[in-house]
């Protein structure tokens, strides 16, 4: 197993090399000209050439690229066109609020989409079963920016219970910053108010941006699940009189959830791409929104700031899942 | 009598297993219901609706749903259902294209990764993995806005992220083709490999890249429909249903059906291509079927 997570260590070494080599074509190489796209079309030449010199566009290619390299290491990736602050900070500053997004709708996915696998393996091609697959099938079918807007349409408008977006009520005060994450902060800062109203906005979000992700668990831990009921290991427990809660959960369930696990990574993937779309339609101040705000202004700097960070952040989470699933699944431990 | 029924026997055996159980399968028929039913309406559109899906009228911004407009106006007075028709023919053909662009190039660079293998496969496959540590969508946003927001430019960058999929494909079933006595027999009589590839191996390794296909449409649709909501795909007014949304969700909370029935169309639709693609899986993969 050791040479096993050597070898995947050492991939990721070179896909993250990858993802800076395709970050750097984006920014620098296809755009044309990025200096003319800073100054905009009415520069003289000669203001030109000197932001050209500025930003080094002027050295060979190579250069330019290990230039980019350094700085990226540093942290360094550029000024925002739109903002005029170092992209870093921005990115800093507006990640808690897409990390307490994201890790709520993940947190929610696993505990409604893992069940209702279950339960549609358990009560296979019963009224459960279709109304699990029906579910699955719309939730991939549904465009998130849709299921939003209804989502606020019904909650906010028609029925007046859930806020329409926003991280707090305008007259409730955020949280002393510790972490940036609201909820952990006005648990941290003892901050009942705050908390409740965060944990209020939070609620149509998260539904909203786990659904996707909640289908496409629950359809493979359904599939997983079939597969291992019907293998000899359960028949001999069941001719062994084990039944019940104990079979399902103990000797199905912890087989059935190691392929899961790699569905479970693609899937927070999936949900940081879905947060671009789900901060916006909600008004969410995190990266996504940031983004999508950045592509008006055809802010680059930006733009392939938040597209590293994201890769970078994908990239060790399918790490994290792959080293998971080595030491969960036995076959691979021995 | 008894000939009629051994004939309807021998028809009913011929039939391709594959098409016979598709039609057996409810939802997968459910799903190609509804995709020829808004395919028909979309090609029936100038017969359906007297409305120019581009014309403004100013007079009737905003109408609500009623026997005039079914879907209401939008903010400039065009007529929604009118644009959600004509938008059909390009949201679904767009989705269609994309894919099977993907697919096309995919294939063509699986088949040569895997038949030549070496240093090339080492390339083309380290290429790919660049691509995959990125979650598609922020990739495909990047690529939109570096190449212009405009539909072309949206495609191309959807396809570019869908490639991958189908160059790991058709690479995995080159490696199994590779070995076949047909393929070495003629490596033997010293056919040149692009002629292997192209008459040999692509014919062999085909079918699973068109049922991929045929799960990747419905993913397609949406991801083509999210870049123009993000403003990255179709720019106004060209009636495609994400850049509808994407400018009607400003105007939702009052007048709710402008982004609503584009929305609902775009479900329908990929539900359609999701449930024919649960249906298509549910077949060839019986494990998933279970």
């Amino acid at each position: 197993m050791k040479q096993l997570i050597a070898k995947r260590l050492s991939l990721v070494v070179f896909v993250l090399f990858g993802v800076t080599l395709l970050t750097f074509l984006l920014s620098h190489v296809i755009p044309g000209d990025p200096a003319q796209m800073m100054v905009g079309q009415r520069a003289n030449e000669e203001t030109l050439r000197e932001v050209r010199h500025q930003l080094g566009l002027d050295q060979p290619i190579w250069v330019q690229y290990f230039t980019y390299l350094k700085g990226l290491l540093a942290g360094d990736f550029g000024l925002s066109i739109r903002t005029q602050k170092p992209v870093i900070d921005d990115l800093l500053t507006f990640f808690p609020a897409t990390f307490e997004l994201v890790f709520f709708a993940f947190l929610l996915a696993l505990i409604v989409g893992i069940p209702i696998g279950i339960l549609s393996a358990v009560r296979k091609d019963t009224g459960w079963d279709h109304a699990g697959r029906i579910f699955s099938i719309a939730g991939v079918s549904t465009p998130v920016f849709w299921s939003g807007l209804v989502g606020i349409l019904l909650c906010y408008k028609i029925l007046g219970i859930l806020p329409s977006g926003g991280r707090l009520d305008l007259n409730v005060a955020a949280p002393t910053k510790i972490t940036g994450l609201y909820v952990l902060d006005s648990i941290l800062t003892g901050n009942w108010a705050a908390l409740k109203n965060s944990l209020w906005h939070l609620i149509l979000p998260t539904i909203v941006l786990s659904y996707a992700q909640l289908a496409v668990i629950s359809r493979q831990v359904r599939a997983s699940m079939l597969e291992v009921l019907g293998q000899e290991y359960i028949r001999t427990a069941l001719a062994n009189g084990i039944s019940g809660a104990v079979l399902l959960f103990r000797y199905a369930l912890r087989n059935a959830l190691i392929p899961t696990v790699t569905v479970v990574g693609l899937s927070f993937g999936s949900l940081l791409g879905g947060a671009v779309v789900t901060e916006t339609i909600f008004g969410w101040p995190g990266m996504g929104k940031y983004v999508v705000d950045s592509i008006a202004f055809l802010d680059f700097p930006a733009i392939m700031g938040f597209t590293f960070i994201i890769a970078v952040g994908y990239v060790v989470i399918n790490l994290l899942v792959d080293l998971t699933y080595y030491l969960l699944n036995p076959q691979i431990r021995q | 009598m008894s000939t009629a029924l051994a004939e309807a026997s021998v028809r009913r055996r011929t039939v391709n297993p594959f098409w016979y159980k598709l039609k057996k399968n409810p939802l997968a028929l459910l799903g190609a219901g509804i995709l020829a039913v808004i395919l028909l309406l979309s090609l029936a559109a100038p017969l359906l609706s007297s409305y120019d899906p581009t014309k403004i009228n100013i007079i009737e911004r905003f109408a609500p749903p009623s026997a005039k407009h079914w879907f209401g106006t939008d903010e400039v007075g065009r007529d929604i259902f009118t644009r959600i028709l004509y938008g059909a023919r390009l949201s679904l053909g767009v989705g269609a294209a994309v894919v099977l662009t993907a697919g096309c190039i995919g294939t063509v660079i699986g088949a040569i990764s895997g038949y030549v293998g070496g240093r090339v496969d080492q390339l083309i496959m380290r290429v790919m993995d660049m691509v995959l540590a990125f979650p598609s969508l922020v990739l495909a946003m990047a690529v939109a806005a570096t190449l212009g927001p405009n539909l072309l430019n949206a495609m191309l960058a959807i396809a570019i992220v869908k490639i991958p999929v189908y160059v790991r494909l058709a690479r995995a079933e080159t490696l199994a083709v590779r070995e076949k006595l047909f393929v070495q027999a003629a490596v033997t009589f010293g056919i040149p490999g692009w002629r292997i590839i192209g008459t040999h191996i692509l014919p062999n390794v085909v079918s699973p890249v068109i049922i991929q296909v045929s799960l990747d449409i419905g993913d397609a649709v949406l991801a083509v429909a999210t870049l123009g909501f993000l403003g990255l795909g179709a720019q106004p007014p060209t009636p495609e249903w994400g850049a509808m949304i994407s400018v009607g969700w400003k105007y939702f909370l009052d007048y709710w059906w402008y982004p609503a029935f584009p929305g609902l169309f775009l479900f329908l639709a990929s539900c359609g291509f999701n449930l024919i693609g649960d249906g298509v899986r549910d077949i060839l993969d019986p494990k998933a079927a279970r």
